[in-house]
């Protein structure tokens, strides 16, 4: 009996280890197959692309769909676009993020300063296509329409409110005695800022940038409707020209831009798995 | 010298916040405001048009076909992907949850659609939905070798695949919100209930669903009005075809607004949408006690 039992909790277990690994197995399978076809049919040349059954091991592989982008599509400059927005973009944001962040939590009990959070929070309500058109005529008026600075300042703006709320909450856990500490010492607003709240503040600030790259990779409405020249690569992947096939999808040139985008973020998420885990589970971003 | 110090603190909370409460109101009262004026006049700037008529916007939109599909659809959007969300979501999170060898490598591979933007999701599924070449049914017909259909020229399966792909997107970050809430929850309360003889179903009804029920409602809210406002995916997968099938109701504005330059028109369309959300983050409010933002 007792034998019995012991052997059935074993092949219990076993049971348990079996159901797992086909969890994980089939959720690998639906995650990562679609993230593989997109590559491999970037690698295959476009004569053998369209072809059935897909061939999941190209036979030849080769560079020549991304060769195309690069010479016919101007593939460098749009990622030297995106790395100026969003290089830009993450700087200055994070820098004036920060400034904000620390006014909104140590002079919190202030009225004006406070409604002025809960306005910055509010906003993160308002959906982009009920601003879109009026905001796209005020850059056109004032001549920030298709240029880096009109460009970075929407992008800036679309960050701000996640920024801020997550900076906030972590300035809350910065002890004020160290910083009184450092006034009585003759530090100044700026010395305090520097020595004590930037270096505390080191890993939600490398949260935030992380997410916020993600983000600002991600965006596609602010590039596409208030920019024209200027194109990054979320915009550029639905601008692709047609090659040669009858089948209305230059299947080979997007997957290419596809896995362009694809290969730095699968590299971030392996690297920032836990900081990106963090950040969501603190502030629930939408990428 | 002491009073212009304390001059200068009083400013100092100002120097810090207005940098960005300037950006933000730059970027959200006036366009807010232009676009509520806007929805009482009928602009249309292919026509040359620029005059007030009241409500007439509105009215008009409730008898709009293109609108009243675009309506009907984001509807079942929003219905159909929440319900997916949820049941699908807590699976999800639970698998996310496993304590075994390959937990870190699950929980870096589900970020990755997180991650992606939705247009190369969109442009991928674009293909992957084809017939003759697509992913989906190359795989199918490695089952059922016979197997042919068009995904994306049929109302029904078009509108299944828009879902499926907004699921497969952003079901793991629903699911990892969910996982947060799941890791609040006490080992001891298992050990207790195993002890008192509680079966693995009874674990997951009686202790994780219900400490997790108000989490997962939360975080319907957000998730509800992100649906409401889905436009990339829509945008590069179909461009609302066949038809206006798959047109969701931002997508619809965005056409009237930027392709069709009906301005006043696409106004009042916005505004009702915002209205909707509004009223929906005011519910979520009045259940939370909007405990969320204060510290």
């Amino acid at each position: 009996m007792k034998i019995k039992r012991i052997s059935n909790g074993t092949s219990g277990k076993i049971g348990i280890c079996i159901i797992r690994w086909v969890v994980f197995a089939l959720i690998a399978f639906v995650v990562l197959m679609p993230v593989y076809w997109i590559f491999i049919s970037s690698i295959t040349p476009p004569g053998e692309l369209f072809k059935s059954p897909i061939e999941y091991l190209p036979k030849h592989p080769s560079l020549e769909s991304y060769q195309f982008l690069v010479s016919h599509v101007g593939l460098l400059e749009k990622i030297r676009n995106t790395i100026i927005i969003i290089g830009v973009t993450l700087i200055v944001g994070t820098f004036i993020c920060i400034l904000g962040a620390y006014g909104f939590y140590r002079f919190r009990d202030r009225k004006g300063v406070n409604l002025a959070f809960l306005f910055i929070v509010a906003t993160m309500l308002i959906p982009e296509v009920v601003t879109a058109r009026p905001l796209y005529e005020f850059m056109r008026k004032v001549g920030l329409f298709d240029t880096y600075p009109g460009l970075i300042i929407l992008y800036i703006s679309s960050i701000v409110p996640f920024t801020i709320l997550i900076l906030r909450g972590f300035v809350g856990g910065i002890p004020v005695v160290l910083e009184e500490a450092a006034a009585i010492d003759g530090a100044g607003f700026w010395q305090r800022m520097r020595y004590i709240i930037l270096p505390l503040m080191k890993p939600a600030i490398a949260t935030v940038c992380i997410i916020n790259f993600i983000s600002c990779l991600n965006n596609f409405f602010t590039p596409l409707y208030y920019s024209n020249h200027i194109q990054v690569l979320s915009v550029a992947i639905v601008q692709l020209p047609l090659r040669d096939n009858m089948y209305g999808v230059p299947w080979d040139l997007t997957s290419a831009m596809g896995w362009i985008i694809l290969m730095p973020i699968i590299l971030f998420v392996a690297i920032f798995e836990k900081q990106i885990m963090d950040g969501i589970m603190a502030g629930g971003v939408k990428a | 010298m002491y009073r212009s110090k304390s001059k200068a603190m009083a400013l100092l909370p100002w120097l810090l916040v207005l940098p960005v409460v300037i950006l933000r109101a730059f970027t959200t009262i006036y366009p807010v405001t232009k676009t509520i004026r806007d929805s009482f006049f009928d602009i249309r700037l292919l026509a040359g048009k620029n005059v007030f008529c009241g409500f007439e916007n509105y009215i008009r939109m409730f008898h709009d076909p293109k609108v009243l599909i675009s309506i009907q659809f984001t509807v079942i959007f929003v219905f159909v992907s929440m319900f997916f969300h949820i049941t699908l979501g807590v699976l999800l999170a639970m698998a996310l949850n496993m304590k075994f060898k390959g937990q870190r490598f699950l929980r870096t591979i589900v970020l990755i659609p997180w991650a992606m933007p939705s247009v190369v999701a969109g442009m991928a599924a674009k293909w992957a939905f084809n017939n003759d070449y697509g992913l989906i049914n190359d795989l199918i017909r490695r089952i059922v070798p016979s197997f042919q259909y068009n995904w994306l020229i049929y109302r029904g399966s078009a509108r299944a695949a828009v879902i499926a792909v907004d699921l497969w997107k952003d079901l793991p970050f629903f699911a990892i919100l969910v996982l947060s809430n799941l890791q609040f929850i006490s080992g001891d309360l298992y050990e207790a209930a195993k002890v008192d003889g509680a079966s693995a179903r009874q674990c997951f009804t009686k202790i994780t669903l219900p400490l997790i029920a108000k989490g997962v409602a939360t975080l319907c809210i957000p998730f509800t009005l992100w649906r409401l406002t889905s436009f990339d995916l829509v945008y590069s997968m179909t461009s609302g075809g066949p038809g206006e099938d798959t047109a969701l109701i931002a997508y619809r504005i965005t056409t009237e607004a930027f392709t069709n330059l009906n301005i006043g028109y696409a106004s009042a369309m916005a505004v009702v949408l915002f209205l909707i959300m509004m009223a929906f983050s005011l519910i979520n409010m009045r259940i939370t006690g909007s405990k969320k933002f204060e510290t």
